[in-house]
């Protein structure tokens, strides 16, 4: 089933001192259950993408439809996760976890408990009393996810969520998400600059080129691993690595 | 185990010698202080008519406490507490309408730089024939100093609210309203304390400025009586209880300020 499709869609940045293509004619569909990367030179627009999806800005031209319906403003349907962790200091994760139903006023007995689920199959129920400040890196991405997953969106938008990380818990923070996403079979699109990255854990990647952004290339990830290290271990990770940094380097 | 435990406790008691040795030098300089005072006094080193002393100070309050020393102190208090409250709620109330409409901030930002740079006390006769001479003059004036700095200190701390946060919350569909009250608000609460640090001091300024100027009653009234009869005695006694009166509201604030980081 579709999910999302965007047709045609364009964004220009109006200023004072000038306009500012930023993307150009993009079109992209994605059916559920899939996991997504957009790859692209950095500035290329990647975060735009993300922004129009989630109905935080609206094209100039084109239209993107999700479940069937235009978005015209941020909705339940998708669950935006930032490059922070973005947790709020003063609130428990518990409390974190459940900001998204507080905002949408569906803050029920079902919501927390589907949050409880959440937060005791990965491994933060313990913590559910602690601050974000007591929590490591790692952790405190895996809280952010789980308040996106508390949205009950159709499609995760995912902003470069690990570029925050140090590198060694990079890996494990990225095996974790890739493993909760797959296991709470969500549709996912995620946009990095880093290829190794959307390598391991895509099953398509969108190569878009510099400003104006336009699609440049659709590859399709075939690489028999359950996981994202798995992936990297792979023989096939370097080959496509390399075909995808062709591309995004040209 | 054990061991570590014993070590841990070495360490606490560690600390714990450190902080009571700070206190003692405190209160060792504060004696010390007030000793050299009384015997300089004493021996004549200083003429006590000018510098006034220890003992006469003291000979000073209980006459004083005799007459209607509480009066005074009812006055300047009042007047302290009520522009304080006042200054501090309605300066938030403003920052907050001006975080809440760029309009409204761009169009009002000349005018609140020229107010702060503007001495406040410059102002003093206008708000005397305006709001008459009494405590609401006072009140008036200590309104005045405190409400320029509280709007633009609390309204660089709403400003600054990550960006991010922001994001996140209007991804999830919330409205203005949501995102003052869910996240800028309590995200401001720092500023918000350091903002009541601010505006103790600043309302005693404004309290004691507006009682030189225009007083029947109050410490301010007391200090500037006392300086024009050459009442040194009663100077120096109205500026000793002034010190206490604002190291209790310093403290009252700072205990407010525990409470409520407390959670």
């Amino acid at each position: 089933m579709e999910i999302l499709r965007m047709d045609n869609v364009s964004l220009t940045y109006e200023t004072v001192e000038s306009e500012t293509k930023a993307i150009e004619n993009i079109s992209l569909s994605i059916d559920e259950g899939e996991f997504i990367a957009i790859v692209g030179p950095s500035g290329c627009g990647k975060t735009t993408v993300l922004s129009l999806i989630s109905g935080l800005m609206k094209p100039s031209s084109g239209t993107i439809t999700l479940m069937g319906k235009p978005v015209d403003k941020p909705g339940a349907q998708t669950g935006y996760m930032l490059q922070r962790d973005m947790l709020f200091e003063w609130r428990t994760i518990e409390k974190n976890v459940l900001l998204g139903p507080e905002i949408r006023h569906t803050l029920d007995d079902e919501a927390k408990k589907e949050a409880e689920e959440l937060l005791k199959k990965y491994g933060l129920w313990e913590f559910r009393k602690h601050y974000p400040g007591q929590l490591s890196g790692g952790m405190r991405q895996r809280a952010a996810l789980i308040r996106t997953l508390a949205l009950r969106p159709k499609l995760l938008l995912l902003d470069e969520p690990f570029s925050a990380l140090d590198f060694q818990t990079r890996l494990s923070v990225c095996n974790d998400v890739h493993a909760i996403i797959k296991s709470e079979k969500k549709t996912a699109l995620l946009v990095t600059h880093d290829i190794a990255e959307a390598v391991s854990l895509a099953d398509r990647i969108v190569v878009l080129s510099n400003r104006p952004s336009v699609v440049k290339r659709t590859f399709e990830v075939d690489i028999d691993a359950d996981t994202p290290l798995g992936r990297r271990e792979n023989g096939k990770f370097g080959e496509m690595f390399d075909k995808v940094w062709k591309e995004v380097s040209v | 185990m054990k061991k570590q435990k014993s070590e841990h406790e070495l360490f606490i008691a560690k600390t714990k010698r450190k902080k009571v040795g700070i206190m003692a030098i405190q209160i060792l300089l504060l004696v010390a202080f007030i000793g050299l005072w009384e015997l300089a006094a004493a021996l004549g080193w200083i003429d006590s008519f000018i510098t006034s002393s220890p003992s006469r100070i003291a000979a000073m309050l209980g006459e004083l406490s005799k007459q209607n020393l509480w009066v005074h102190i009812g006055t300047t208090l009042y007047e302290c507490v009520i522009g304080f409250i006042v200054s501090t709620a309605l300066g938030c109330i403003i920052a907050i309408a001006l975080w809440w409409s760029d309009f409204l901030r761009k169009v009002l930002e000349p005018y609140i730089v020229v107010l702060n740079s503007l001495p406040k006390i410059a102002l003093g006769p206008i708000i005397i024939i305006w709001v008459g001479a009494g405590p609401s003059a006072i009140v008036m004036m200590t309104v005045l100093i405190c409400i320029i700095v509280t709007i633009i200190s609390a309204l660089g701390g709403l400003m600054a609210t990550d960006e991010g946060k922001i994001l996140l919350l209007r991804s999830m569909g919330a409205s203005k309203w949501q995102i003052l009250t869910k996240l800028v608000l309590p995200g401001s609460l720092p500023t918000f304390l350091s903002v009541l640090k601010i505006n103790v001091g600043l309302a005693w300024v404004g309290t004691i400025m507006g009682e030189y100027l225009v007083s029947s009653a109050g410490l301010g009234y007391l200090i500037v009586y006392g300086g024009q009869v050459f009442k040194l005695d009663l100077v120096m006694t109205s500026t000793v209880i002034l010190c206490f009166l604002a190291a209790v509201m310093y403290f009252a604030v700072a205990l407010v300020e525990k409470l409520l980081k407390r959670r």
